[in-house]
């Protein structure tokens, strides 16, 4: 007998949302696994094609529903560079603002489902808490705790509120605490370090043979990041560090996102103090009135092909929380994009999962998927 | 260091340790939390109590208001049914197609007043709509309670809206910053047969139809009235709605730049 199929999902407590890992076993003994993903498939790109520009920031927070800002920011680059749109220095800065906090929002979140993976509920409800933080800076500013619909071509959809700068030092400062304790619980402690050194080693050669990105691949040793590689919106102007370890390990992934959140705080000292002494506009001065608010009925012919609106092509790539996401959005001069594309990191991160599996055991499974960080959201889109 | 982490430390140098570090800062969130604990109980608190309501916690370890609910919360809308002008500009912006445009009492009968009725069965609280009235009349509030036993309760008829108006709740703030239009309505006047369909239906009676010289007309002559009407659109009081361009039969009016 001894060896056999089993499935992981689509609802395991492992999988953090709608996907199937199959795995093949021998005892206890991974020999083979095969993720399938499409439980959650909502066909955004379709979908965005039928809307007007600004409309698909609407989907873009519902692609990762922990890291919706960052999609936003991405699409929104794509969607500019198509549409020939400068925007203000100041919306520059929010937008990067907005990165970071979404970056430590989504660690945060990251740490308490990684560490309820590996049995550890105490943890669980201090990082749940205070990302709870966060989002009430979210919400704050952007209007709602998930779902910001915050970034428009051409800027961002309001300034910052009264006091927020000082209330989000103060998060700041709460937060810098609390990761000293998160350390102390995890890498303090024995049992962590004991289920998790030496697990789930995917190295660097690997990543870059299956594309896989982000904290992974930094946490094998390669210093890539988006931000300091190819930078965008002002991330070249600001002062960090690309957080890398060593081991390709869950723990090497484990220090890498806490070292990440340490510098995203210390990035977000930075801009908040940037914002502070540079008041002005947060939205772009001339814009089409088709990419203001309003959407009127267009006419017998079309808005934008009686304005003959220039066409073009964009791309970004953003170093989102969880790796390297891309978009690619064609302007075929109408108010609807023709077509857009995205590329999920965490799509490639896990398809890469026979990499990092085969060779442990099957309690071994959650904690590495715990360490890959998914968003099944992003990944089928 | 530039970035790079390590862990130093390696388990089993010294096993009372490893296990009572955890144990300590474990113990230390747990003795803050009889003092002063993070959750609010919620149907017995609630977030608008003034004893949370804009206050800075600091003191209790939480840096922020922790059920504060900021006044540019997206929540429920509320509509001014005296201000709105019924221009459709919120339904064409809706991308869930969650608002209808229904005919209220105290409009004028031949051409009622149509203010928006929002189904929240549908609504994603993206405020498009808000961001696009061009009167400020239809904006979104801090209430966030929407159970309802039927599904019929989820429609939110205009009245209901202008009811959130009237309670005063604290209202979205938020004003996109629109930039200055350079588009405005322009006509095609061959096409024109002067219907007078644009300015009977503009919400902001920015249009009127003035009488236009025929071209190759003699000084003096005398016209037929009705064929040589042209409309003329203010763009000052203009808010872009578009309905003249949906209702015109000849589709002669159009977007553009107004030379």
């Amino acid at each position: 007998m001894s060896e056999m199929w089993i499935n992981m999902g689509p609802q395991h407590p492992m999988t953090h949302g709608l996907w199937n890992l199959r795995v093949k076993i021998e005892g206890e003994l991974i020999l083979d696994v095969d993720p399938e993903m499409g439980y959650l498939h909502r066909g955004i790109e379709k979908i965005s094609e039928d809307r007007h520009y600004n409309e698909v920031i609407t989907l873009m927070d519902r692609t990762c529903y922990v890291a919706g800002l960052a999609w936003e920011h991405l699409y929104i680059l794509a969607a500019e560079d198509a549409l020939h749109i400068t925007p203000p220095e100041r919306a520059e800065y929010l937008r990067t603002m907005c990165d970071e906090f979404q970056r430590v929002g989504s660690h945060i979140m990251w740490y308490a489902a990684f560490v309820q993976d590996l049995g550890l509920m105490s943890p669980f409800l201090y990082g749940m808490r205070d990302r709870d933080l966060v989002l009430d800076l979210f919400q704050s500013y952007t209007g709602a705790r998930m779902t910001y619909e915050y970034m428009r071509v051409g800027g961002v959809r309001s300034d910052l509120p009264l006091g927020f700068t000082d209330r989000a030092r103060r998060v700041l400062d709460w937060l810098t605490a609390r990761f000293v304790e998160y350390d102390q619980l995890c890498l303090g402690s024995a049992i962590f370090r004991k289920r998790c050194d030496g697990l789930g080693v995917l190295k660097a050669t690997d990543c870059v043979e299956h594309g896989v990105t982000g904290p992974m691949l930094r946490s094998a040793g390669m210093k890539r990041d988006l931000r300091r590689d190819r930078p965008y919106a002002v991330y070249d102007q600001l002062d960090f560090d690309v957080a890398v370890a060593d081991g390709a390990d869950v723990t090497a992934r484990y220090l890498v996102r806490m070292e990440e959140l340490r510098q995203s705080v210390r990035m977000l000292r930075q801009i908040l103090d940037w914002l502070d002494r540079h008041p002005g506009p947060a939205m772009a001065e001339e814009l089409p009135r088709w990419l203001g608010a309003p959407y009127a009925p267009v006419g017998k012919e079309g808005y934008l092909l009686k304005r003959n609106y220039p066409k073009g092509v964009g791309f970004s790539s953003v170093e989102e929380p969880h790796g390297e996401a891309q978009a690619y959005v064609v302007n075929e001069g109408t108010e609807h994009p023709y077509r857009v594309k995205f590329r999920s990191p965490v799509f490639a991160n896990i398809s890469a999962a026979r990499q990092y599996l085969v060779g442990y055991h099957v309690a071994d499974i959650p904690p590495i998927m715990g360490s890959v960080d998914v968003c099944v959201g992003e990944v089928d889109r | 260091m530039g970035g790079a982490v390590e862990a130093k430390e390696k388990p089993n140098e010294n096993p009372i340790l490893w296990v009572a570090r955890p144990m300590a800062t474990a113990a230390k969130q747990f003795a803050k939390s009889l003092v002063r604990p993070s959750t609010i109980v919620y149907p017995f608190e609630r977030l608008e109590d003034p004893k949370f309501r804009g206050k800075v916690a600091v003191e209790s370890g939480r840096p922020i208001g922790v059920g504060e609910v900021w006044d540019n919360y997206r929540g429920v809308h509320a509509l001014n049914i005296a201000t709105c002008i019924s221009c459709n500009l919120c339904a064409f912006s809706c991308p869930d197609l969650c608002i209808d445009m229904v005919t209220v009492p105290g409009g004028d009968p031949k051409h009622p007043k149509k203010c928006p009725q929002i189904d929240y069965g549908k609504c994603s609280y993206c405020g498009f709509c808000s961001d696009a009235c061009p009167e400020g009349c239809l904006t979104m509030t801090t209430r966030y309670e929407l159970s309802v036993t039927k599904r019929a309760d989820m429609v939110y008829s205009p009245e209901r809206l202008h009811e959130v108006f009237r309670s005063k709740l604290p209202m979205n703030p938020i004003r996109l910053a629109r930039p200055e239009n350079e588009d405005a309505i322009l006509l095609d006047p061959p096409l024109c047969i002067g219907c007078n369909a644009c300015a009977r239906d503009c919400p902001t009676q920015c249009i009127t139809m003035l009488d236009v010289p025929k071209p190759d007309a003699k000084p003096g002559e005398k016209l037929p009235k009705r064929i040589w009407k042209e409309p003329v659109v203010n763009d000052s009081d203009c808010v872009r709605c578009g309905t003249c361009i949906s209702v015109c039969p000849k589709e002669c009016l159009f977007w553009g730049t107004r030379k």
